[in-house]
């Protein structure tokens, strides 16, 4: 249960060696593009060439199984939902007899989905391509407030450690005999004991924690944080930040055109 | 020192809320949530449990801060185990405010207020997460129980929009009362030596009477 | 004359909460290059002093405080705490808490200070060097610092004070997780970084160790000074028992020897001359 939640793991592939910085934005080019165009090719479009990065990236396999982990249910849920609701249908693509499967239903779940699945693959690639403390340097360096990065940084390091804290208070539980399992009742009153200590051991170390981070010079003013990470932007960085925001701008064009029905 | 606590600007006061001592609470209030969502988890109880934190943070440092945990919760959630988390963080945000300004207004004084406060969050979470759900996932992600119960009711009723917030709300209401009631509890038994460090604003020339 | 690095004068405090004060008038100084030491009962206000010379009382520690504490030449009124972290360095008792939960390996930790004060990356990496190779941590650089044994993370701990150069070290009993021998490590890094000009103000149980280390040591009672002498001065005295203080064996051995008529100058109070009033005393 205890893990580490940094999902980075050293691969040696190019999509380590481009800046952290550069790396978010290809969430917000991709995903904004696909959710503005029209239609689901993009959208589908995006996603191949995302398995085809996730498979260069040596990802191809985690990334699969979270794509479909995510898109299958969702998929049928919401073609449930609108394929047989939605209150824009009115192709009929097939006839269950109590319901019909519209056409425009359909087409628009899998608009959603499309959108969906363009974000959650960038956001997997950007995560596991990204070591968090390069990331926070790389965004610190470049004007973001150091309580921000603080803030992600501890949060993944502490989480992990409260985690073994829970499972180290749970094995003293069991060890005295306290049954984690039984019935619904049952099993809620084992959760209070379980998860007090933890939070309030917790909420007790916050203050010594707080005064360490002040002690190391935390919150001075007037100086610009530095980084034992290395932090660097090169020009390769550059130009692929470029070309991320114009593939965003073509397709804002194609998308107003289309709108206005001139292509 | 009263002078200097009656009037503040908006941003005065929110920049008061982010002191070094909230900042370092932060982590550990999205610890709580998240080690509480999996002990629900591990336990198989069919809640969420991601909101102690957030209304302990509340309590303990404002409105504000305990939005921000709110936020990185779902953050986290999202990295770790399902982006569909993260639209979701708005849910979080609200609650955090809303907890947050009632315990300010004197609310987590007594139980009832408590119970108030317990049915304005739920209130709040449940406008926003139907309309996250329906705006961004378009009626069910799929993810959570409660969208095999917004399907069925969708099936029933043949109104999505009604179906959503029936189910949120049943599943909110439920959830946040046992959030609340463990929070309160929570609370109640934090050492005196450690609130004492956020209900007085660092006021290093108290002049209270002492012995001498 | 010397220079004075620390002065506290009429120092009091009480915890917000507390009834009585945890720090009922203290008054000392401290010289430049001096190892003073700070001993008393548990509950005395050691380590509310040692708080309060960082400038944590009382900004974390809520409650009233009087009296000034001036370090090198500022008042820690008016001063911030991070500011305050350039001149002088506490190393707490609790070293799993000294840990900023920043960083994913050691080396990052030890730097994160100087990250803070804004050191360029090149001294950065010669300082984490150097103080990994003085505190006996270069072979755990790579490692996770949530994942290091209680005595590890102590040396980082104190390795991540010490790498901000104060000129002023404060040890609130800084060797609780370490065994004997790398306690006695640590002292003796303590006792080079003494030697090389740094002031160091240490809490200590260990009478034998303060005796061998302090230039002058300062007795706490009930939040009170209640004297400050050397070394020798204070153990000799007769009366420090009154104040749950035991001097070191070697006090007693003398005492002892001195009681049969073996002995009659001061009380030794370290090991070598000690050993030398033994033998003296065999002869006879």
């Amino acid at each position: 249960m205890a893990k580490a939640y940094n999902s980075y793991v050293k691969r040696d592939t190019f999509k380590e060696n481009i800046s952290p910085n550069v790396k978010i934005w290809p969430i917000f080019s991709y995903g904004l593009s696909a959710i503005i165009f029209p239609n689901i090719y993009l959208g589908l479009g995006l996603i191949v060439f995302l398995f085809i990065l996730a498979f260069f990236s040596k990802l191809f396999k985690g990334f699969t199984k979270i794509m479909l982990g995510f898109g299958i249910p969702i998929t049928l849920m919401l073609i449930f939902i609108h394929g047989f609701y939605g209150s824009k249908n009115e192709t009929i693509l097939y006839d269950f007899g109590p319901v019909q499967l519209g056409l425009e239903g359909v087409l628009h779940a899998l608009k959603i989905v499309s959108s969906l699945l363009v974000f959650l693959g960038t956001f997997y690639i950007m995560n596991h391509t990204t070591y968090t403390g390069k990331l926070v340097a790389s965004l610190t360096a470049s004007g973001v407030n150091p309580k921000v990065g603080y803030l992600v940084l501890a949060s993944l390091n502490v989480v992990p450690q409260m985690q073994r804290k829970l499972s180290v208070i749970q094995e003293a539980q069991t060890a005295r005999g306290v049954e984690t399992k039984g019935s619904l009742w049952h099993r809620f009153k084992v959760f209070v004991p379980l998860l007090g200590p933890v939070v309030l051991s917790s909420l007790t170390d916050a203050q010594e924690r707080g005064m360490t981070l002040e002690t190391r010079g935390f919150g001075i003013k007037n100086v610009k944080q530095t980084h034992y990470v290395e932090v660097f932007y090169t020009k390769t960085d550059k130009i692929i930040k470029y070309m991320l925001i114009g593939f965003f701008i073509v397709t804002l064009i194609i998308t107003i055109l289309m709108r206005l029905s001139v292509i | 020192m009263g002078k200097a606590k009656t009037k503040m600007t908006f941003v005065e006061g929110l920049k008061a809320q982010f002191t070094t001592k909230s900042l370092v609470l932060i982590p550990i209030a999205v610890g709580i949530n998240l080690i509480g969502g999996s002990l629900c988890a591990t336990l198989k109880l069919p809640l969420f449990m991601d909101m102690i934190g957030t209304i302990i943070t509340a309590v303990l440092a404002g409105p504000w801060v305990a939005a921000l945990v709110g936020l990185l919760t779902n953050i986290f959630l999202a990295i770790v185990s399902n982006p569909v988390y993260l639209p979701y963080a708005l849910v979080s945000i609200g609650s955090g405010l809303v907890t947050g300004y009632m315990v300010r207004a004197g609310f987590f004084k007594k139980v009832w207020g408590v119970v108030l406060t317990w049915l304005a969050c739920t209130l709040v979470s449940v406008i926003i997460a139907s309309t996250i759900t329906i705006l961004v996932f378009g009626g069910a992600t799929g993810a959570t129980g409660a969208s095999v119960l917004t399907a069925t009711l969708i099936a029933a009723t043949k109104k999505i929009v009604s179906s959503v917030f029936a189910s949120s709300m049943i599943e909110n209401l439920v959830d946040r009362g046992i959030a609340f009631l463990i929070a309160y509890v929570l609370v109640k038994k934090i050492p005196a030596r450690f609130l004492s460090q956020y209900t007085a604003s660092a006021t290093r020339d108290d002049d209270e009477s002492d012995d001498d | 004359m010397r220079e004075v690095v620390v002065k506290v004068e009429d120092l009091k405090f009480r915890y917000r909460e507390g009834k009585k004060r945890a720090l009922d008038g203290v008054s000392f100084e401290v010289f430049k290059g001096e190892f003073f030491c700070i001993i008393g009962a548990n509950g005395s206000g050691k380590s509310t002093l040692c708080n309060a010379l960082v400038g944590l009382v009382p900004y974390y520690f809520t409650g009233n405080k009087k009296g000034s504490v001036v370090i090198d030449g500022v008042d820690t009124d008016n001063s911030s705490i991070a500011e305050l972290s350039q001149k002088i360095g506490l190393v707490f008792q609790n070293p799993f808490n000294q840990l900023s939960y920043t960083a994913s390996n050691v080396a990052e930790e030890l730097a994160y200070g100087l990250g803070n004060h804004g050191v360029p990356r090149d001294e950065m990496i010669k300082r984490v060097e150097y103080v990994a190779k003085l505190m006996r941590i270069d072979h755990i650089l790579h490692k996770n610092p949530l994942e290091l044994s209680g005595g590890q993370v102590q040396r980082v701990a104190f390795g991540s004070t010490f790498i901000l150069e104060p000129n002023i070290l404060v040890l609130d009993e800084c060797t609780t997780q370490l065994d004997p021998l790398g306690s006695e490590e640590i002292f003796d890094i303590v006792k080079e970084l003494n030697k090389t000009g740094i002031t160091v103000i240490m809490v200590d149980h260990d009478m034998e160790r303060v005796a061998r280390c302090a230039d002058r040591i300062m007795v706490l009672d009930k939040g009170k000074t209640v004297c400050i002498d050397t070394p020798d001065a204070i153990f000799s005295n007769p009366d420090i028992v009154n104040y749950n203080i035991e001097a070191p064996d070697y006090v007693s051995i003398c005492k002892a020897l001195k009681e049969r008529g073996y002995y009659s100058g001061d009380y030794k109070i370290t090991e070598e001359p000690t050993v030398e009033v033994v033998k003296e005393a065999l002869v006879k």
